[in-house]
């Protein structure tokens, strides 16, 4: 029952947008893993011997996110170690470096944004957690949101109801993000979708450009906090952020007005951290 | 339950059975003859959790206790060294230990945080005995137990306390304080949310008067956060003096892992087979801090906490689990009704049919996580979710004498009979519920509150009442008087007097809640 865990194996560092998603062989067992010990240290210099200074986070799992990364990218090393039950400490793993993916929210030029992408809804109406209102302002299932004109503070909800929420009456909700363009884009455009948490059971988030199908999200599945919590940066937070950044075909937007519009067509709502639209430069 | 549930691989019970028991059943905190470990000099305080006991039999118990001088320590091993510790302990027929029945020794191990579970064996049925433990010259707290009549024997009375929810932070174990100061007392049931995994912070920490570090405002995950946030819960005095006062019985409901999680299923999105190491480490926290026997030792994320034992012929008590063997929740209406769907999972349940369609006793007791009665259909966390297999358990509880159902969950005291169907106001009744309220969990609360029309709009619902306090049972041959206690508050202080909110009486062969 004492015996010293096995070194970890199997480290793995899995890009993505903001955070560096590190997996790795399970333990087993016996001796039962008490927790995973994560040491990064910044860069592609391995951190040697895993140094308390370095320690990043703790985890059950055979599983950790680096969250919070800069949108930009950023390059970690890591060694991760097991902690049995009786507090022995196994062999660090291997180094892995990864880097993370960059975000068009850092690598574009802003066209147009609602909130802010920091992973939290607060700033965003109702939050963060009074939505409830949302059935009662929006009867028709339906948002209306003028670039320019209005808040996010006040004018966009910081949940989309889907067919899977009895409290919005289980029907699908539209948001329509109106927006004007002064000229025909010239240079790719990408859109930023940065949802702070979901539910329980994902679900489908339609998006339409000037009534055009663009792409069927399919939503992961969320901790369904996101109604209640509003800050998925608080250390230890349930709350389980995903990032879609989406490259506009060709043609779809136009000069002058033109409506971006998100269905939450099947499952269960979403928290908006952010929508923006990008375009890239150079 | 359940010697033939099916072993997971690597089973550690299996290696049990193939090794004689004796190398691990030492390893195990058990039993170990000779000094198996050095005899260092120690630090004070060893026994600042209490003392325990459990698995009561007629001839023995299981003895627990957790060596903590630092019982906050943030690495959960509550301030010892990672080396094993020889643990004596005696039983005796008097509190000043003149005449020692049985002693033995126990190891102390890193691996199960310093906790022991000696098993004594060899004792007079319903008799009084008193333990302690001792370490070097540190002695325990004296704990006391009255072991179970004999088998078949006549039993006057059997009095029993049930409580459940303790979330600490919430308020003061004043519960517990009275619970323990109970003139008539053989047992206490826990029934559920022995602890709560949220963090403690400035918005839930409601009990006045403390203060809690860093380690415990994030939610319990690991290991080391599950020992600790036990210890936290366990440093209770009151909650101590219950636990040393008499053996303890437990089942578990959802927080000693996760709020709503079932089943091997997260409820916040964590794929199964990541969130089987949670389910590991909490079940091995519940061993590690409970007087349960071997049989409740997790093997990886499988453990068996279900058991049961006979008060004589006046009592047949059998614990569920209706967390870990559930069917996931319902989606919609007809999923919600298919006849397959389980509470119990089909093993179990065909267990505890058993156990009740055998049993020689006037009462039988289920003590369980959630409430059996129907309520409202969209309380699909209790048996509401699960409408076919508590028809199925209606029908067995049918087939036996003066069935009784024990539950937590809901942090409010339910006194209601049971319909042999509830699709049937007509169906008469089968046996009773009795639902205790929470010790800490909610606060002050107040007698009525924003739910208790969903409750009291059946006619077969007897009683509520939304303030903390504890539920005390009187089991004769004749009559089971249930008597439901509150206290009016319980985040200033734990000064607040016990109030009778109910009593009631159920006469033997009438499944009835009769106003006493």
């Amino acid at each position: 029952m004492s015996s010293t865990p096995d070194a970890v194996t199997g480290l793995t560092a899995h890009p993505a947008l903001a955070s560096i998603e590190l997996t790795w062989d399970p333990l087993g067992w016996d001796p039962l893993i008490d927790h995973f010990r994560i040491y990064a240290v910044a860069g592609e210099a391995s951190p040697g011997e895993p140094d308390e200074a370095d320690l990043l986070g703790k985890t059950v799992y055979p599983r950790f996110v680096h969250v919070d990364l800069d949108p930009a990218g950023e390059t970690w090393t890591y060694r991760v170690l097991a902690v049995s039950d009786a507090g022995l400490r196994g062999e660090a793993s291997d180094a892995m470096t990864g880097t993370s993916q960059p975000s068009v929210t850092a690598t574009g030029r802003e066209i147009a944004r609602i909130g802010d992408f920091d992973g939290r809804t607060l700033e965003l109406h109702l939050a963060p957690s009074s939505y409830e209102q949302i059935a009662v302002d929006y009867p028709d299932a339906v948002i209306e949101y003028e670039q320019g004109v209005d808040e996010p503070g006040t004018a966009w909800p910081y949940l989309l109801p889907g067919p899977g929420d009895a409290w919005a009456g289980s029907t699908a909700h539209r948001a329509r993000w109106t927006l004007t363009l002064d000229g025909e884009p010239s240079a790719p455009h990408d859109l930023a979708i940065w949802l702070a948490d979901t539910t329980r059971l994902g679900g489908i988030l339609r998006v339409r450009v000037n009534e055009e199908a663009m792409a069927d999200i399919e939503l992961p599945t969320g901790s369904t906090r996101g109604s209640r919590e509003g800050d998925a940066t608080l250390p230890d937070s349930p709350l389980l952020r995903s990032f879609h950044e989406l490259e506009m075909p060709e043609g779809l937007l136009q000069s002058g007005e033109n409506v971006i519009e998100f269905e939450l067509a099947e499952g269960g709502w979403v928290a908006w951290d952010a929508v923006g639209l990008f375009a890239r430069e150079g | 339950m359940p010697a033939s549930v099916a072993p997971a691989p690597v089973s550690r019970r299996r290696l049990l059975q193939a090794s004689g028991a004796s190398a691990a059943v030492i390893a195990l905190g058990i039993r170990a003859p000779q000094a198996q470990a050095e005899t260092a000099p120690q630090p004070e305080g060893l026994f600042s959790l209490g003392v325990a006991c459990g698995a009561p039999r007629p001839d023995g118990m299981v003895l627990w206790t957790r060596l903590a001088p630092e019982p906050l320590a943030e690495d959960g091993h509550g301030g010892m060294e990672g080396k094993d510790v020889t643990v004596r302990w005696h039983v005796a027929k008097d509190p000043e230990f003149r005449q020692i029945t049985a002693r033995g020794q126990a190891l102390a191990q890193p691996a199960l945080a310093h906790a022991v579970h000696p098993r004594v064996e060899g004792l007079e049925p319903a008799t009084d005995y008193f333990y302690r433990f001792s370490v070097g010259r540190q002695n325990s707290p004296v704990g006391r137990f009255r072991t179970l009549p004999a088998e078949g024997a006549e039993v006057e009375s059997f009095s029993v306390g049930v409580v459940s929810c303790q979330a600490w932070y919430h308020g003061h174990f004043t519960a517990h304080k009275h619970l323990a100061a109970e003139e008539e007392l053989d047992l206490v049931v826990f029934v559920g949310d022995y602890i709560y995994e949220y963090g403690i912070t400035e918005s839930n920490l409601w009990r006045q008067g403390v203060e809690v570090g860093p380690a415990h405002q994030v939610e319990a995950e690991t290991l080391e956060q599950y020992r600790l946030r036990y210890a936290l819960f366990k440093s209770d005095p009151h909650l101590q003096a219950v636990h040393a006062r008499v053996p303890a019985v437990a089942v578990w409901d959802d927080h000693e892992v996760q709020n709503d999680y079932l089943g091997g299923s997260s409820s916040t999105g964590v794929p199964d087979d990541l969130f089987a190491h949670r389910i590991a480490v909490a079940y091995r926290a519940f061993y590690e801090n409970m007087p349960l026997d071997l049989e409740a030792l997790p093997d990886g994320p499988d453990s068996d906490i279900t058991t049961g034992f006979d008060v004589g012929n006046l009592a047949r008590l059998t614990l569920l689990d209706t967390r870990q063997f559930r069917d996931p929740a319902p989606t919609d209406p007809e999923d919600q009704q298919r006849p397959e769907r389980s509470m119990l999972g089909a093993e179990q349940e065909e267990w505890a049919s058993d156990r009740l369609a055998d049993s020689p006793a006037t009462w039988n007791i289920l003590a369980n996580g959630v409430v059996v009665a129907a309520i409202t259909e969209d309380r699909v966390d209790m048996w509401d979710g699960y409408p076919a297999a508590r028809q199925r358990l209606l029908d067995a509880m049918a087939g036996a004498p003066n069935p009784v159902v024990l539950t937590g969950d809901i942090h409010r005291h339910v006194a209601t009979e049971l319909l042999a169907d509830f699709s049937d106001p007509g169906s008469g009744t089968v046996g009773v519920e009795l639902i205790c309220t929470s010790v800490g969990s909610d606060g002050d609360g107040a007698k009525t509150d924003a739910n208790t029309p969903d409750w009291l709009q059946h006619e077969y619902v007897k009683h509520y009442d939304g303030r903390r306090g504890y539920l005390h049972l009187r089991l004769t041959p004749e009559e089971l008087v249930s008597s439901f206690y509150i206290v009016e508050w319980v985040e200033a202080d734990d000064t607040a007097p016990k109030l009778l909110s109910a009593r009631f009486t159920t006469p033997a062969g009438d499944s009835r809640l009769i106003p006493a």
